[in-house]
């Protein structure tokens, strides 16, 4: 791990020089070992500051929409995070030829929070980034770790009834601060759906009513483009699983349309997509 | 008036206060504890470091209901939600949240202007403080004089022992509210004894800290610092800060109408909304996360001591455990001082 800080620092540090990027974005310190934070290096002499350890769990690619399209920008993505990039890149809102992507390799992942390691259960937990310019390591071997959708199996099984409770019980719980959409870098719509004002799409008051249509709303614009990084449940103050809700509606895709989003630069998202043989079942 | 009762009884104990009125109390839930109206003694716990979300809910609920109403033709028929509150009890509150209140009554009460809302349930509650026996690393109480078993601000105070729990009548409401309720038993010296120790103990224990002095001058004068930029650029302007925070108080006005039939409520809003400012001709005079990161600092460590002459912070840790980047208000607050 701290083989892959040093050559976080120096590839920083070459490309801030030769100018090849503006700003690296990478990890820094937080207030204490357990909570680093997420780290823009715009100088040289910022390069110090930048960390990597089991806790630097954000996904970097959250902030690229912030920065002017042009802007040559080096990010630090793990697994998922790469996967974001793609998704990007699909939807030009980053262009490749501007991105130099520091691949880590690097898996389970601890989550501050609770302490515990971040699995595929929570997250798409991919050994290794699926694109990147520089891996910052060797890559990690491959490991039986079934299939990310398994955890969904004890919500499949209930019934529509319990489920529905399930649901309801969760989204009564979420006090509108939107976290979740604020931690997600496929969420950068300005404004949001949920912020406008004429029409206003939903109460802004919580409750489980106006809590769906947040919500339901956000599923649907993540469907096809959510790449499984778990940020969203991560970000949520009152531990909602949103990210089961996100891995259902990837599962859906990837059984009707066979793509699994975020994996190649080369395909079309599935939800601008056409194909003949596209699957009906949506329609039903 | 010193009183105890078995921590096997808290059932008992929590049944009577549920007759004395509204009880908020802890109660277990998914991702923490947090206060709750409590129906059912059993739902209370005491074995929790401090909630997630602040007791400002006693006072202060995300939503609050102010009139009801019927569009109609030509008329519209109005119901005021009456502001007649039960007396409440407020359970278990935390030394460094009891002091919030106080906080949060300058801006409701003293500021000119009296939030009826706010005003008339916080008169009619009692409050049952609760010492810490233990520091978690994200908070800074101590930086505002505030420590782990400080009796300040509470009607009751409780320490909670291996046995027993004790509680203490600190003002008369509080003493009113003990010998009222025959559960509790007298406590006995060796029981004194050792309330005494645990406030002791308490001043003792230590959390981060940090000097105010010339803080509220700094950071005003720092207003047009690019540090702004700089440590903003984690922030993902959530909510989630200034939602678990006791002593932010913004709220927004809303109509909320289904079918011509609908309520007018206060609802929670925060500076770190991109909608906070939007004025209604479509400008913004907030749009950068740096204008919004620093109004929340600013507004705490220095335009409310300009108003009020204390800072809007306890020290709760809460805003920084919450947040989901791990931006830490002390260290901004230090760091931002130390740059100029
Ligand atoms: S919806 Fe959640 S899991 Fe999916 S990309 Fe966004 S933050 Fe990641
Ligand atoms: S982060 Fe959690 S509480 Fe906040 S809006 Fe999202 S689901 Fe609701
Ligand atoms: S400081 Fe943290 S909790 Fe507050 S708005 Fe920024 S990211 Fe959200
Ligand atoms: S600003 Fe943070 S530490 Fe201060 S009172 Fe609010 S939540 Fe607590
Ligand atoms: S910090 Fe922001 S949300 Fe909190 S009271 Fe001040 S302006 Fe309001």
């Amino acid at each position: 791990m701290k083989d892959i800080e040093n050559r976080l620092k120096q590839e920083a540090k070459r490309l801030l020089e030769s100018g090849e990027a503006e700003v690296v974005l990478a990890y820094g310190r937080g207030y204490d070992e357990k909570h680093p934070m997420p780290y823009a290096a715009k100088a040289v002499s910022d390069v110090d500051n930048i960390v990597f350890d089991e806790y630097c769990t954000f996904n970097m690619t959250r902030y690229l929409t912030e920065y002017p399209l042009g802007t040559k920008i080096a990010i630090a993505v793990k697994s998922c995070d790469s996967r974001t990039l793609i998704v990007l890149m699909q939807e030009e809102k980053v262009k490749r030829e501007d991105i130099v992507i520091l691949g880590i390799p690097y898996r389970d992942m601890i989550d501050s929070k609770t302490g515990k390691a971040i699995d595929n259960s929570t997250a798409c937990n991919l050994p290794n980034p699926v694109l990147y310019d520089i891996l910052l390591g060797d890559e990690v071997t491959e490991r039986d770790d079934g299939s990310p959708y398994d955890v969904l199996k004890e919500l499949e099984e209930m019934e529509l009834d319990v489920r529905w409770e399930f649901w309801s019980k969760e989204f009564s719980k979420c006090i509108r601060c939107y976290a979740c959409r604020k931690a997600c870098p496929m969420c950068y719509c300005d404004p949001c759906f949920i912020d406008q004002s004429q029409p206003r799409w939903a109460d802004k008051s919580p409750s489980l009513e106006s809590n769906l249509m947040f919500h339901l709303t956000r599923f649907y614009h993540l469907a096809g483009r959510c790449i499984d990084c778990g940020e969203c449940s991560r970000a949520c103050p009152v531990d909602i699983p949103l990210h089961l809700f996100h891995k259902k509606v990837s599962k859906e895709c990837e059984e009707m349309f066979d793509q699994v989003s975020g994996m190649s630069l080369d395909d079309k998202q599935v939800m601008v997509d056409f194909k003949m043989e596209d699957s009906d079942e949506i329609l039903l | 008036m010193l009183k105890k009762i078995g921590l096997e009884k808290l059932n008992e104990f929590v049944s009577a206060l549920i007759e004395k009125g509204t009880l908020f109390a802890p109660v277990k839930g998914d991702a923490g504890v947090d206060f709750q109206e409590i129906k059912n003694a059993g739902d209370v716990t005491l074995d929790f470091y401090n909630t997630l979300q602040s007791p400002k809910c006693v006072f202060f609920p995300q939503t609050d209901d102010m009139v009801r109403y019927r569009l109609k033709k030509e008329t519209t028929d109005i119901e005021e939600i009456s502001l007649d509150f039960e007396p409440r009890i407020a359970f278990g509150i935390r030394p460094c949240d009891v002091k919030s209140f106080e906080i949060m009554d300058k801006l409701f009460t003293r500021g000119g202007i009296v939030d009826p809302y706010w005003e008339s349930r916080r008169k009619n509650t009692t409050i049952m403080g609760y010492a810490f026996d233990a520091v978690d690393p994200a908070d800074f109480y101590g930086a505002f004089g505030i420590h782990a078993a400080d009796t300040t601000g509470s009607d009751v105070f409780m320490v909670k022992g291996e046995k027993n729990l004790l509680l203490k009548a600190i003002t008369e409401k509080g003493e009113k509210l003990l010998s009222s309720v025959d559960t509790l038993e007298d406590a006995l010296e060796e029981d004194r004894k050792y309330f005494e120790e645990r406030l002791k103990k308490g001043a003792e224990l230590e959390t981060r800290t940090l000097s105010l002095e010339g803080v509220a001058g700094k950071l005003r004068d720092m207003f047009g610092s690019p540090y702004w930029e700089k440590v903003a650029a984690p922030c993902l302007n959530c909510g989630v800060c200034t939602f678990v925070c006791p002593t932010c108080h913004c709220f927004d006005i809303q109509d909320e109408t289904l079918f011509g039939e609908g309520t007018r409520r206060k609802i929670w809003d925060s500076c770190m909304f991109t909608d906070f400012t939007l004025e209604a001709s479509g400008h913004n005079p907030r749009t950068q996360k740096s204008q919004r990161l620093r109004q929340r600092v600013n507004h705490k460590f220095s335009y409310y001591v300009t108003n009020f002459e204390v800072t809007s912070c306890v020290g709760c840790g809460r805003c920084t455990r919450s947040c989901p980047v791990n931006i830490d208000i002390l260290t901004v607050v230090e760091e931002a001082v130390e740059s100029v």
